[in-house]
């Protein structure tokens, strides 16, 4: 069974932002150890979460859905009239899930960065 | 009052508590509880490993316990329930482990234990015989009982798998200068693949959709009910009210461009506001194509691209305008055109076609797909035909994973019309 490793860490900008590093495939066996990790950060007070993909190569319609999930979570009155979500935003995803984000055009409600300075203080 | 009972009377009151013991003689009991001391044991220890071979067996004085396998727990144990008894009757390994879920005190008894009080007393291997013969017949009856419910579950999960072929078209219309097919192959698990084909009322257009929601099973089948309908439904009957989005209303509500517009944003709003919390998506290829000029407008929202196939023998990809369906309430859509000309094919498909793997592992992939395609000459059905026989012959014994559905148009030359 494949697993999937999530380090937490805490970086400043001009807000604090959560990284969720993930490492492994998000797959329908693992989405939920992500929707889970996430979940937990944000009871314990995470407003803004950077999900850093960089170790994951492969990346399901259930990683999606968890990821919607988790802007769902962390948007506490979803705005219709915003496209894209201020409170989540992507770091580094591998060519493969990168492929993937754009045939499902995830890239129009997420910002996605390269660099995480420049992801952090985007924010 | 009673005075209270000696350690040994309990000890003895304990087994005959016990279901399997339950037929042996008071004076075997008592040979039995001689032999024997209650253990104390810790919270999460592992008192029977699968896999192992034992020859004890345990009683639950006072306690809790839990039979697990594959960190799957099967049952839970508490004062009076026995484990492990199969051990003392022959060596057969364990067939699950169980664990001790807080401080439990438990008797143990051994084979030879077990086998020298029998041997006290004629009669006692019968009563044992007769308890093993007893539990037994109840595991039948129970497995009987589960394999009755299995059946129930399996005849509601037909009829869930008819009433949801109800939701895709059981003809294609019949279309002077058209030639339509489709292809409809379930895979065993429930999926949410769905495709229409059905006429505007308003105009010329025939509206081609083929979609495929996220994941399988019922949920991913009740979804897919939901997209078909909703597309149908607003793009035949239109946009209530409110719901007409600003995009859509700057093109003439009943345009191609304004229909595919409103259908797409009605469907996309309405799944992404009122589910919400289910994080349910589809990928939708929407077209509206002009039968009397080859003209079609598009949206395709995330699906995997269809391929015109021109008559000149070239080969064009409709790629994504815009992502999946269903997230996003602001999503935002846009519409493509492109003309058929006469002789062309457009070819539509799921994942279930490009992503069917043989025993190897391998995808069918886009190069199979243009290499299998026999767009000239042969009529759409057999386009289709072949498409499907090369998809199943390289899929060989592996198992079909996903639903494959195709949808196929062409503009027939003049000749071909007859």
């Amino acid at each position: 069974m494949t697993t999937l490793n999530i380090s937490v860490e805490q970086a400043q900008g001009r807000v604090p932002v959560t990284v969720l590093g993930v490492e492994g495939d998000i797959d329908a066996a693992t989405h939920k150890t992500l929707q889970d990790k996430a979940s937990e950060v944000i009871e314990a007070g995470s407003t803004h979460i950077l999900l850093d993909l960089g170790g994951v190569e492969y990346m399901g319609s259930a990683g999606f859905r968890a990821i919607h999930a988790i802007a769902n979570m962390l948007n506490d009155e979803p705005s219709p009239g915003l496209a894209k979500s201020g409170y989540l935003k992507l770091l580094n995803p591998t060519d493969a899930v990168a492929r993937v984000i754009k045939t499902l055009g995830f890239d129009v409600y997420l910002d996605i960065y390269q660099d995480r300075e420049d992801a952090v203080s985007s924010f | 009052m009673e005075a209270p009972l000696t350690p040994m009377e309990y000890t003895i009151a304990t087994l005959r508590k016990c279901v399997f013991l339950a037929g042996l003689d008071e004076s075997v009991l008592a040979v039995m509880a001689s032999k024997i001391e209650p253990l104390l044991i810790e919270t999460g220890k592992t008192i029977v490993t699968k896999g192992d071979t034992g020859s004890t067996m345990y009683i639950i004085i006072a306690g809790v316990a839990k039979v697990h396998d594959d960190g799957v727990t099967l049952a839970t144990l508490k004062s009076g329930d026995v484990f492990g008894e199969m051990a003392v009757l022959d060596s057969e390994v364990r067939s699950a482990s169980v664990t001790t879920e807080c401080e439990s005190l438990l008797l143990c008894i051994s084979r030879d234990v077990f086998y020298d009080a029998l041997s006290t007393e004629p009669g006692a291997f019968k009563a044992v015989i007769h308890s093993v013969l007893q539990g037994k017949r109840g595991l039948i009856s129970e497995i009987k009982a589960r394999s009755l419910r299995l059946l129930s579950y399996q005849k509601e999960m037909e009829i869930g798998r008819r009433i949801q072929a109800d939701f895709l078209p059981k003809s294609v219309p019949d279309l002077e200068g058209w030639e339509i097919a489709s292809c409809f192959e379930a895979a065993r698990d429930v999926a949410g693949d769905f495709y229409d084909v059905f006429r505007l009322t308003s105009s010329s257009h025939l509206a081609i959709v083929i979609g495929d929601v996220c994941d399988k099973g019922v949920g991913a089948a009740l979804f897919m009910t939901l997209f078909r309908s909703l597309i149908r439904a607003s793009s035949l009957y239109g946009c209530i009210g409110s719901t007409l989005v600003d995009a859509g209303s700057e093109t003439a509500a009943n345009s191609a461009e304004g229909v595919l517009m409103n259908s797409m944003h009605t469907t996309n709003r309405y799944i992404a506001t009122t589910h919400a919390g289910s994080s349910m998506f589809a990928s939708v290829f929407f077209g509206l194509l002009d039968t009397q000029t080859g003209e079609m407008s598009y949206v395709n929202a995330g699906h995997e691209a269809p391929i015109i196939f021109r008559k000149n023998g070239k080969t064009e990809m409709l790629a994504i305008t815009g992502g999946v369906a269903g997230l996003f309430p602001a999503a935002n859509f846009e519409v493509e055109t492109t003309t058929l000309n006469k002789g062309d094919l457009i070819f539509t498909y799921s994942d279930g076609v490009n992503e069917a793997k043989n025993t190897a592992g391998h995808q069918f992939g886009e190069e199979r797909i243009l290499k299998a395609a026999t767009p000239e000459g042969d009529d759409v059905e057999n386009f289709l035909c072949s498409m499907l026989d090369a998809i199943h012959r390289f899929r060989g014994d592996a198992d079909q994973s996903d639903d494959i559905t195709m949808l196929a148009l062409k503009y027939l030359e003049l000749d071909e019309t007859g």
